[in-house]
């Protein structure tokens, strides 16, 4: 299916797999929490000194802004993000109005971690972080389901396993 | 040869040999800190001590540092034994550090004037994993001078050879003067000549040292509870400042702080620099340097991932630069002069270039083509690149002239002041110019050569080797004119070497030569599966 759409780099194909859909889901929460947060910062700072002309503006330019963002991030996000797994190489694609692509050979890998917040664990939701020995080349899976998270998580440290030397 | 046979034939009984530091060392703090003292001991006995207890604290301080010494010393063993080195300290917990003997990828020696003084030398032991936490590196803080030499003889003899045995020659032959002018074993890539110290001026190492001193002088003064206007030569100055003009103020005050920003960057060259040498012994570089405090740092040159020539504006246009090794379990960036990467301070470009490309040569994976990686011409990034210079340059002026405005229209600023920011345009204008300029890359025989900006112009040569991973970022609008920023990550040096803002086929392109095999699978003409 990938291959059918044009990718996003001329000549360079997209990685096959996309998120867990329930990703957009927790995206779309994290973004309402932090745009309730916000509005709520400034309905107390209004309460507390008094509305005046700009907070006015201000409230409803951050509530549009914030609706805005919560939204449409999480769709765009859904549709960049992008990973796979081949034997040789982790490649993950990420990112909305800025994208980031990462490859980073298996060989080369030092430590694979999985980190689950209580937001991602509401959602049934993991990452996995492969390092490598530079500290610049660490590549990230977010928003993975938590069966395909703990399934890469056992390939992978596998797949470094066999790897002798310090991958520098 | 001696102290590498004793060190040898003391590390041979692997299970039973903990050893304690040099009993000398203990005597380093104290002697620091009397010295130290000597401000405070001189403003006690000449201006009396009634104004407060601030000399007390003082004394107290270093009591107790004193006295951590002595506990640090008598709790401190190492150990070596054929596989590993073991460092164990602590009074109440007992830790033990420990490093694999074939992860050790530099040996520093480093002495400030007390522990020359002394016969000390203070050994740092690198392994690969010291650029990304702390915790990689080892101090044995302190050794004496041959104990010191014969543990990086038999600890580089793990990492060459050759290079341990010429070590200990050519360190038996100086008797520990860094630069001193004993023949040297091994091939001498550069040494300082005094007529470099004229670039001196032109780094920022005066604004640091003069960082440091005011600091030092201000918190002497306060020790000493003097009001400096109460010292006769200062309170003339002032009376005479005070008698100028507003305008000879500012001429005599900036002529001034120039004039103390000279001498200081001048005489920390000096201090740093001093007795500079870059050395090839077998298999290992071999940096010393140091006036006052000598530091000798040695890189295993099979760690060696390539090398970056760096011209800092300043010091670009009165035709200077410096090198920095591309190493693995070497930090650069801030503070490098410091750290252990720099193969050369700044010195003549002629000269900087050449040692840059005797650098990548001994890698042996250079060929004959050492001098074009750091000489030759590179591929220019193009007009889009270009016209993202000047977009971003402008509109940062433009920013920062539209907050002057603002704070104009408020009457915060008088309307010259708003005036002279509009020098920020043609300002910005030329760096954006002279920062396309800088953008170039080239991928030449297994290096990848990255050169990038203006105020600290970096050429960076990378062994393709070293490259393990790539980046890629677009933002929207370089995804709007079909660039991306292409970054290789590796271990050595900076961590990852960006070519900015070159066409997205340009960089894919790059990549797939620079690492096929890891690249083809994810190209989207690549055959089937070969």
């Amino acid at each position: 299916m990938s291959q059918a759409v044009t990718p996003m780099l001329p000549g360079l194909r997209d990685p096959a797999n996309r998120v867990s859909r329930r990703a957009v889901r927790y995206w779309t929460a994290r973004a309402a929490v932090g745009g309730l947060v916000l509005a709520g910062a400034e309905i107390g700072l209004a309460v507390g000194v008094g509305f005046g002309g700009w907070q006015a503006v201000a409230l409803p330019v951050t509530l549009l802004l914030a609706i805005g963002y919560t939204v449409i991030m999480p769709r765009w996000r859904y549709r960049v993000h992008r990973w796979e797994v081949t034997d040789e190489a982790v490649y993950t694609r990420a990112g909305w109005i800025s994208v980031h692509w990462r490859i980073a050979p298996i060989n080369r890998i030092q430590t694979i971690d999985s980190h689950r917040s209580l937001g991602e664990r509401l959602f049934g939701l993991a990452n996995v972080t492969a390092t490598t020995a530079s500290a610049e080349g660490h590549v990230h899976i977010h928003g993975l389901d938590r069966v395909t998270a703990d399934r890469l998580l056992d390939e992978l440290t596998i797949a470094t396993g066999h790897t002798p030397g310090d991958a520098t | 040869m001696t102290a590498v046979d004793g060190a040898v034939a003391r590390a041979e009984p692997a299970d039973s040999g903990w050893r304690w530091l040099s009993p000398r060392s203990l005597v380093v703090r104290p002697v620091t800190d009397l010295i130290r003292l000597v401000p405070v001991l001189a403003g006690v006995l000449f201006f009396g001590s009634s104004h407060g207890f601030g000399g007390y604290w003082t004394v107290v301080f270093a009591g107790l540092a004193i006295l951590t010494s002595i506990v640090r010393w008598c709790t401190t063993r190492y150990r070596i034994t054929a596989e590993r080195i073991y460092l164990r300290h602590g009074l109440f917990s007992t830790k033990v550090l420990s490093v694999p003997r074939d992860r050790v990828r530099s040996v520093d020696l480093t002495a400030h004037l007390v522990y020359r003084l002394l016969g000390l030398r203070r050994v740092s032991v690198g392994t690969g994993r010291s650029d990304r936490r702390g915790g990689g590196s080892l101090h044995l803080d302190a050794l004496l001078l041959a104990d010191a030499e014969g543990l990086r003889g038999l600890l580089l003899a793990d990492v060459s050879p050759v290079a341990g045995a010429l070590a200990a020659a050519a360190e038996n032959g100086e008797a520990g003067q860094a630069g001193a002018a004993a023949p040297a074993a091994g091939i001498e890539l550069a040494r300082l000549r005094p007529g470099w110290i004229r670039f001196a001026p032109f780094t920022m190492t005066g604004l640091v040292i003069a960082g440091v001193v005011l600091g030092s002088t201000a918190q002497i003064v306060n020790d000493l509870r003097v009001d400096p206007a109460n010292i006769a030569p200062v309170y003339h100055l002032v009376v005479r400042f005070d008698a100028l003009s507003a305008g000879g103020r500012a001429l005599s005050g900036a002529a001034s702080v120039l004039v103390l920003l000279v001498l200081l960057s001048v005489a920390g060259y000096i201090a740093l620099f001093w007795g500079f040498r870059l050395v090839r012994l077998g298999d290992a570089l071999r940096v010393s340097r140091g006036l006052l405090t000598t530091r000798t740092t040695t890189i295993d040159i099979r760690r060696l991932r390539g090398a970056e020539f760096s011209e800092p504006l300043l010091l670009r246009l009165v035709g200077g630069a410096r090198c920095l090794a591309i190493t693995t379990g070497l930090r650069v960036g801030e503070g490098a002069e410091h750290g252990g990467s720099l193969l050369l301070p700044a010195a003549p470009r002629p000269v900087a270039r050449q040692v840059t490309a005797a650098v990548l040569a001994t890698t042996g994976r250079a060929g004959g083509a050492a001098r074009q990686l750091v000489t030759g011409d590179l591929v220019r990034h193009g007009p889009a690149a270009r016209r993202r210079r000047y977009v971003r340059a402008l509109a940062g002026a433009l920013v920062l002239i539209a907050g002057g405005g603002l704070a104009w229209w408020a009457r915060v600023v008088p309307a010259w002041a708003f005036a002279v920011m509009l020098v920020l345009l043609p300002l910005a204008a030329a760096l954006a110019a002279d920062r396309y300029r800088s953008l170039g890359h080239l991928l030449s025989d297994g290096w990848l050569i990255t050169r990038t900006g203006s105020l600290v112009r970096r050429r960076c040569v990378l062994s393709t080797d070293g490259i393990i991973g790539w980046r890629i970022h677009q933002s929207w609008f370089q995804r709007r004119q079909g660039l991306v920023s292409l970054a290789a990550t590796t271990a050595a040096g900076h961590q990852h070497y960006v070519a900015h803002d070159i066409p997205a086929a340009d960089a894919i392109a790059l990549a797939s030569a620079a690492t096929t095999p890891l690249m083809t699978p994810f190209l989207t003409s690549a055959p089937a599966t070969p």
